[in-house]
């Protein structure tokens, strides 16, 4: 009876100790503040209130919010591929024998496991070491990564789907693929597809950074142009991003809940 | 409609995709693509080196020890920093306490930092780390602390959304209680709200650690330190062993957290 | 006979046409009352005014002969009336210990209410409720542990904690079985008595009121029906009362 409450006084000292220890691996003597950096920031921060919006300038950003969608928008196809192959693999709903179900359950998982595992922007830099600097590869980092998030989610999901309605298909002579295209899809797609665009979100935020490993997209103009210290065309690059995440978030909310009603 | 414009988003960017993979000259998959999969992997094993691969070393495994655990502590760091944030911001996000049943006064001040906070959380979430990273070295020297603020940064969104959507969703009575008892809005805040919120604020801090870990080595690439700056380093000098080396190193890590997270969110419930 | 309470025609409304119009009552210290009535008669109606958790639309409410309206929310209320309710209302994540010192809070600073969380304050005075209401062994448990009738009772420590002259009681029982409603109702009255605390309990069954209490009140569609000590009450006003609930089944 009290073992619950002591669990909860152990969580509580081990949270803290991690975090007092998580301090000491910040190296305090150095000193943390970087003086000549603060009157560049104060002059960054100004820049908030007129941000860069000439013409030429904001076809130049726009070009890069376009190359940004297009590397989301095409991975996200790759990673709902990778996710939904593998993901009803993982799931262990299509095979009807115990042994080979065993196989592809746990085939499947491990693989899954190791692609989400890995960072997409460290995919990213392995494939184009392997493969050269092209757009591809940062789509297929994308994919790689994200296919292996979504699959484990849709395994999972498929897994727990409630299992009446599908005994009912059963009894009514259906296999196990047709169960599956009649019961267990369709009882959990509005929660598979709420997901994909929550991860969608996500993509476009890592696509905004592909820069980081040589691809371009807003990241390239952003460190560009804050290179050249303009920073109203940073703020501009800023404000956009925030702009198109907040509209594909509101975009998502419309979408789900016209799928729940 | 969506479905439409879904559509047509997939079809240009395959379009744009292609297009600009032709004009560098990359091709997408061909006989000479694969050979060089083939060629980077051996590299990566260090097939066909002289001397043996770092992998197999224990001498590098044990250089990896230091790196590793600056790695953990700044993910750590930035989670705790996140889920602070997320405690004292959260409940100013609240609907229920900027405009409902919570609200401590008529001061018009607590719609004011609703907006505020809200205001805060859609940047801080919108920006992923790397950018927020970008923009604190011109404030902290590289290192530890800049990575972890920015990992933390961008979380306090997440975090602090929901820490709000969890305020939103208490029920109202025992609160309502408190305050006959002759409690302030101090207290309020101690006796009922945070002890009602934080087990569900816990959980998911817990779930975000995992994702942050994964992320704490992206942060490394600008110079936060830890295993993605040492990765940054040898893959520039073409040492792909001890590439090998440091992702095993970071697999061991990502799948430590999760194991050790799932353990914990199992104490908190 | 010396007030605790006094109603001066108080009316509040419901747009469905329940609640009270109006209400003239005066109580006197120490006295043990039960409301009784069907439900929507205004029990609740009545002893949330009491308690000041919504104002009267028209009419007075005096505590201990002062005016409610001029009394300051928070720990001045706190200190004249406390409310209990079937709910309970705790917070089930803090430690009964918590739950029942958060009856402290009108008395304590921020400083000394958030270092109780950690160290109990007033923990005497904590343990003297715990023990009165039998629940000292749960001292250290997370509240949501316990079962509804031990919640209530710790309910019950935290009022006696906040120690207030006037305890209301809003259907205490309604979720508990016979035998615990009992044991509760026992517990409740030798409080008051003990004490001199003046108690006001709404009650569905008229049963336990004349069992428990020294007056009975009942109330119909919003009006007193009516008034007098418990042994004086007949069997045919009880059926008079309840006559109504059947007529509108």
């Amino acid at each position: 009876m009290t073992g619950l409450r002591s669990s909860r006084s152990i969580l509580t000292i081990l949270l803290l100790a991690a975090f007092g220890w998580s301090l000491t691996s910040v190296d305090w003597r150095e000193g943390v503040l970087n003086v000549q950096g603060t009157p560049a920031l104060l002059e960054f921060l100004a820049a908030a209130v007129r941000p860069v919006l000439t013409p030429a300038f904001l076809g130049r950003a726009v070009a890069a919010l376009w190359q940004t969608v297009a590397y989301a928008v095409a991975g996200m196809t790759v990673a709902l591929l990778i996710g939904a192959v593998l993901g009803t693999l993982a799931s262990g709903a299509l095979a009807h024998r115990r042994v080979a179900r065993f196989g592809e359950v746990v085939g499947a998982r491990a693989t899954l496991g190791l692609l989400r595992a890995i960072h997409e922007l460290v995919w990213a830099w392995l494939f184009i070491a392997a493969l050269g600097l092209s757009p591809i590869t940062g789509v297929l980092a994308l994919g790689v990564a994200y296919g292996g998030i979504l699959g484990l989610i849709f395994a999972q999901h498929l897994a727990d789907a409630p299992t009446a309605p599908l005994r009912a298909l059963q009894a009514a002579g259906a296999r196990p693929w047709q169960a599956f295209l009649y019961g267990r899809l369709p009882l959990v797609l509005p929660d598979l597809v709420s997901y994909a665009l929550y991860r969608f979100e996500c993509a476009l935020r890592a696509a905004a950074v592909f820069s980081f490993v040589g691809l371009g997209g807003l990241g390239a103009e952003l460190q560009l142009s804050l290179r050249e210290l303009n920073y109203g065309e940073v703020w501009t690059l800023l404000f956009l991003l925030i702009a198109l995440i907040v509209a594909v978030d509101w975009w998502s909310g419309e979408v789900r809940r016209r799928m729940t009603t | 409609m969506s479905l439409a414009a879904a559509v047509i988003l997939v079809v240009l960017s395959w379009l744009w995709v292609i297009g600009e993979d032709r004009a560098r000259g990359v091709v997408l998959i061909s006989a000479q693509s694969a050979e060089h999969v083939g060629q980077f992997i051996e590299d990566l094993l260090g097939i066909g080196s002289p001397s043996p691969p770092a992998y197999l070393r224990p001498d590098r495994w044990a250089a990896m020890a230091g790196l590793a655990a600056e790695t953990l502590g700044m993910s750590v760091l930035a989670a705790g920093l996140a889920g602070a944030g997320a405690l004292a911001l959260g409940v100013f996000a609240a609907r229920t306490v900027a405009f409902g049943p919570l609200r401590p006064s008529r001061s018009p001040l607590w719609p004011m930092a609703f907006f505020v906070t809200r205001g805060a959380f859609i940047v801080s979430r919108a920006l992923p780390e790397l950018l927020w990273a970008l923009l604190l070295l011109f404030l902290f020297t590289p290192g530890t602390l800049p990575g972890a603020l920015a990992l933390g940064l961008h979380n306090l969104g997440v975090v602090g959304k929901l820490g709000a959507e969890v305020v939103e969703d208490l029920n109202l009575r025992p609160i309502q209680a408190l305050q006959r008892s002759g409690a302030r809005p101090g207290q309020l805040l101690a006796y009922g709200i945070v002890p009602s919120m934080l087990p569900q604020l816990l959980t998911y801090l817990l779930y975000r650690w995992e994702v942050i870990i994964r992320s704490t080595i992206v942060v490394g690439f600008v110079g936060a330190g830890g295993l993605g700056q040492e990765f940054r380093l040898r893959m520039s000098f073409f040492h792909y062993t001890d590439v090998t080396l440091i992702l095993l190193v970071y697999l061991l890590l990502v799948f430590g957290v999760d194991l050790v997270s799932a353990g914990l969110r199992r104490l908190a419930r | 006979m010396i007030e605790a309470v006094r109603l001066e025609e108080v009316c509040r409304r419901y747009p469905n046409g329940a609640g009270l119009h109006p209400v003239s009552l005066s109580i006197g210290v120490g006295e043990t009352v039960a409301i009784v009535g069907p439900s929507g008669a205004g029990k609740s109606t009545l002893l949330s005014l009491i308690a000041g958790v919504f104002p009267p639309d028209t009419g007075r409410v005096f505590l201990h002969g002062r005016l409610l309206a001029d009394l300051a929310p928070g720990r001045e209320l706190a200190r004249l009336v406390g409310i209990v309710h079937q709910q309970f209302d705790l917070v089930p994540q803090l430690s009964v210990h918590s739950n029942v010192l958060a009856g402290r809070l009108g008395e304590w600073g921020l400083a000394r209410s958030l270092l109780s969380l950690v160290v109990p304050q007033d923990a005497a005075l904590a343990k003297r409720a715990l023990e009165r209401v039998g629940l000292l062994d749960r001292w250290n448990e997370r509240t949501s542990r316990l079962s509804g009738g031990e919640q209530q009772r710790v309910a019950l420590a935290r009022l006696l904690v906040q120690n207030p002259r006037i305890i209301l009681a809003d259907e205490p029982v309604a979720s508990l079985d016979p035998a615990r409603a009992e044991d509760l109702l026992a517990l409740l009255t030798g409080i008051a008595a003990g004490e001199g605390k003046t108690l006001i309990a709404s009650l569905h069954s008229v049963a336990l009121a004349r069992r428990f209490f020294n007056r009975i009140v009942a109330l119909r569609a919003g009006l007193v029906q009516f008034d007098r000590p418990a042994a004086e009450v007949a069997d045919d006003d009880l059926a008079e009362i309840y006559a109504l609930e059947d007529h509108v089944r």
